[in-house]
């Protein structure tokens, strides 16, 4: 097996802006993000939402292009865009024939320097990140389930444990003030990084970052408010009421250890070894075997970024006639034995030859879909902005490779604690009430 | 309106000379048992990945019920004549792959990825599910309850709830009007019924099989030889429906969801196949329509009204029809106003030629998303995959953008008349009646379903 070779150079601007480029030209195509250190977990209190409403404002027009001018530029190069709101980052990201490279960023500098955005803008936005949150969450049959239940059970900190799509009362009293608050404090070169993928020649693409980045002036370094939790003791559970489905479901979600250390890598494979996939021991023990569930599936969200409290939550839509308490009790199961008696040998094998392979995938494509290396620019974005080192997408693989059955053990037993987690109900509302409504 | 540069201080840059666009060989064959071999290197990253396509799906079994080749390809991975469910599911593992299957009403497949250093083991696992599937009973109950539950739970679901009544509309007696099947015709399925589908289209002569990836095309030319060459089975004989009535007059269907918070739309009318002649230029047309971010129904109904989060339109080629469908999820007091624009904007298009600059903006469009598709092993297999279940010519990658470049506002013009079909456009309106009905019915004669399916006054 040869280690990976990955070609990544790196530099830091005058302005603090961090630029990472991966050069291949297998195809004429670049990709080019930016990520901004900031995440719906620390939006401003009073404003549920309002990292994700902001994302949509910034494509609602810049200094030198206004509202449409960005898509249009893009799609007009032959390219995709896109952007997310995640917990602890906003990214901003394009995939476009590699002669469109300057174009695109010049248009991601000029939404860095300054946005250029109204009330009517913001109105427009507002409407339809409501429509998202509806055809999303309130009108789909287990809408928001767990990421949107989960949060409020879990944890104590707002920060951790708040709306992330936001109260629509929220939402409406978002600002045009603060959006550029919002954008002064948090969206200044020196607290994001840019990443030029693909068919570029990275002295080159260098040299273009600092003609149309360079002059941005810097801000004072972002202060982050602290998304520690205060010590969990008990148990938590929760419960919502489900509108549509005809299921009983539950979400069960313990704190993960934190990133960058053994225990991480152990309790990725543990996850796997219980979420991965039909092989995993929570899918074949609940729905294969004792088929106590119809659907069981799970994770940690997104395991190689996280800057905060993050659950691993494992999800069962289980049969009617079976009781929450009976459906849980099969879980408790699974967990016992997982921390009686470890995994095997064989299956540790088999773990780690999946997560190699799963790795490439996530290089290759990840979930940006058709948006080439989307999963190694959001890589490289995090290690850079939360490590200082992007050269850590060639090595972190080890780390998972050289897991010991004994780590998985000593993981299930540290963090698989009932102390440790929390569980939400998601329950079908009785029929007579659904007809009375 | 055209990309205009900017007569600013700091102009937009200019597009730099484009890179050549250039497709990898692929490496046809036919074994002696009829099995179409698709082979194309890519490099990108140290896997590949493959399909097993079985060239008859959910309509070549309509006669004996809905859904089967569906309902089979979910009972394949439960167990062969050598390997139970746990099995294979930890063998799969073990040689770090991924692997689905599928049907839809034309085709049935087998997809998969894996380590390049561990092909061969994949293949024969391929080999095995597709040849020697055992549909053991337990699994066959299991299977069925789960879904059986996944039946009840569509039947919640604003979008298939309107994917569903219009193929209805659309496609009436034809089998292609049935996009799943009901909690009775789930009760009805059978393990043998299942068996005899599994039997009959998974055969070599009924199959193609796709790899791409980071390999020695030779090579694996002969893994894949020694894994399937034995393999043998005729081409099922094709079922034959009768051709569905085009429905005339623009007519509204609305699916009541009480205390629904808002509104799914779902417009179409017939369209065209994939391997029509119109189709590039259609997909043009459609790119303008509603097919692209930059898009004017997008633009319209989204970006200037904020009316809905995501407005789109689509070609959707099945192989003997297509269809062309416009949707958008939308704020229940502005049914009426949405179905308004949506209208408008192709009649707009009907009417009148699409300005050059604009024009020149979505062929670039086209052309280059095009070929983002070079750059993953996951974007080229999707691409020959089409040009194989298509019957399309070999050279189509390499011609694709001269021939879209080559469009004019005429092709534009031609295509949104001749394809969308707005004054037999039917309409689809998925959310609550009293909020929606008298907005509904300002666009046609109105009919009323249930969630369940079935007509109210």
């Amino acid at each position: 097996m040869k280690p990976l070779q990955i070609p990544i150079e790196h530099r830091t601007l005058p302005n603090g802006l961090r630029v990472v480029a991966a050069p291949d030209s297998t195809a004429p195509v670049v990709t080019v993000g930016v990520y901004y250190k900031i995440g719906f977990r620390l939006e401003p209190q009073g404003r549920s939402g309002f990292a994700h409403l902001f994302e949509h404002m910034m494509f609602q027009g810049s200094e030198n292009a206004p509202k449409m001018q960005h898509i249009k530029l893009i799609n007009s190069s032959g390219g995709v865009l896109n952007g997310s709101t995640m917990y602890d980052v906003t990214n901003y990201f394009e995939a476009v024939p590699s002669n469109a490279l300057e174009r695109v960023l010049w248009l991601e500098a000029d939404r860095m320097r300054a946005l250029k955005v109204d009330d009517e803008n913001l109105r427009n936005q507002r409407d339809v990140v409501k429509e998202e949150v509806r055809v999303n969450v309130m009108n789909q049959p287990y809408g928001g389930f767990p990421w949107l239940d989960m949060p409020p059970v879990a944890f104590r900190n707002w920060a951790n444990a708040h709306n992330f799509y936001g109260d629509f009362a929220d939402l409406d009293a978002a600002s045009l003030a603060d959006v550029q608050t919002f954008f002064r404090t948090y969206y200044v070169p020196n607290n994001a990084v840019l990443l030029i993928l693909g068919d570029v020649n990275p002295a080159e693409g260098f040299a273009l970052a600092e003609k149309h980045f360079g002059n941005i002036p810097p801000g004072p370094p972002p202060k982050f408010a602290d998304p520690g939790e205060p010590k969990q003791t008990e148990e938590r559970r929760g419960q919502v009421i489900e509108k549509f489905g005809t299921l009983p479901a539950m979400a069960i979600g313990y704190v993960m250890p934190p990133r960058r250390t053994p225990e991480w890598c152990a309790m990725a494979l543990l996850d796997q070894a219980l979420h991965g996939g039909r092989a995993g021991r929570v899918y074949r023990e609940l729905v294969l075997e004792k088929q106590i569930a119809v659907e069981a599936d799970g994770g940690i969200d997104d395991v190689f970024v996280y800057d905060g409290p993050t659950q691993m939550t494992t999800r069962i839509f289980h049969k009617p006639e079976i009781s929450s308490e009976d459906t849980l009790a099969a879980f408790d199961e699974i967990i016992r034995e997982v921390q009686e008696k470890g995994i095997t040998d064989s299956e540790l094998e088999q773990l780690k030859v999946k997560w190699r392979s799963d790795y490439f995938a996530t290089l290759e494509g990840g979930r940006g879909g058709h948006m080439p290396k989307y999963g190694l620019m959001h890589l490289l974005a995090c290690f850079t902005l939360f490590d200082g080192e992007p050269q850590l997408v060639n090595t972190v693989l080890d780390g998972f490779l050289s897991v010991t059955k004994e780590q998985v053990l000593d993981a299930a037993r540290k963090y698989l604690l009932v102390q440790n987690r929390a569980i939400v109900f998601r329950k079908p509302v009785e029929k007579s009430a659904q007809e009375a409504a | 309106m055209a990309t205009q540069v900017q007569r600013t201080a700091n102009p937009v840059p200019e597009l730099a000379p484009e890179r050549e666009v250039r497709w990898p060989k692929r490496t046809k064959t036919k074994l002696a048992n009829g099995l179409e071999m698709i082979l194309l290197e890519s490099h990108t990253i140290p896997k590949f990945h493959g399909e097993l396509y079985l060239r008859s799906g959910n309509a070549a079994a309509a006669a004996r019920g809905t859904a089967l080749a569906e309902m089979a390809a979910t009972m394949v991975r439960t167990g062969t004549a050598r390997h139970s469910s746990r099995e294979i599911e930890e063998q799969l593992r073990g040689v770090g792959a991924d692997l689905s299957l599928s049907a839809g009403q034309d085709n049935s497949a087998i997809s998969f990825a894996g380590l390049s250093d561990h092909a061969e083991p994949l293949l024969l696992l391929v080999n095995e599910l597709a040849r020697e599937a055992a549909f053991p009973a337990t699994e066959f109950e299991r299977e069925r309850r789960q879904k059986l539950e996944e039946v009840k739970l569509e039947r919640t679901q604003p979008g298939f709830l309107a994917g569903e009544r219009l193929r209805k509309v659309l496609f009436g007696s034809h089998p292609y009007a049935q996009i799943s099947p009901t909690e009775e015709q789930v009760a009805a399925y059978t393990r043998e019924g299942l068996q005899e589908v599994y039997r009959g289209f998974y055969t070599p002569e009924n199959a193609i099989l796709v790899l791409v990836g980071d390999f020695d095309p030779s090579a694996m030319q002969k893994v894949a030889e020694g894994v399937f060459g034995d393999w043998s089975g005729k081409k099922p004989a094709i079922s034959e429906y009768a051709k569905p009535p085009v429905p005339k007059g623009r007519r509204v269907y609305l699916v009541d969801l009480p205390g629904s918070v808002q509104t799914q739309i779902l417009c179409g009318c017939h369209a065209i196949t994939r391997n029509h002649p119109d189709w590039i230029r259609l997909g043009l047309a459609n790119s303008l329509y509603g097919g692209a971010f930059n898009s004017r129904l997008v633009m319209n109904i989204r970006e200037d009204k904020g009316y809905t989060y995501s407005p789109r339109s689509g070609v959707n080629p099945l192989r003997q029809y297509g269809y062309f469908s416009v949707s958008a999820a939308v704020r229940n007091d502005v049914v009426a106003a949405s179905l308004t624009e949506i209208f408008y904007e192709i009649d707009k298009l009907r009417s009148i030629p699409v300005p050059e600059a604009e024009l020149f903006d979505a062929q670039n469009y086209l052309t280059g998303v095009f070929s983002l598709g070079l750059a993953t092993q996951s974007g080229l297999l999707s691409q020959i995959s089409t040009l194989a279940l298509n019957q399309l010519p070999d050279d189509y990658l390499e011609t694709y953008r001269e021939k879209v470049r080559a469009l004019t506002p005429e092709d534009v013009l031609y295509a949104a008349r001749a394809y969308f079909d707005s004054a037999n456009m039917q309409v689809v309106v998925v959310g609550d009646r009293k909020q929606i009905e008298s907005q509904a019915a300002l666009f046609g004669e109105l009919e009323v379903f249930t969630a369940g399916g079935s007509r109210t006054a």
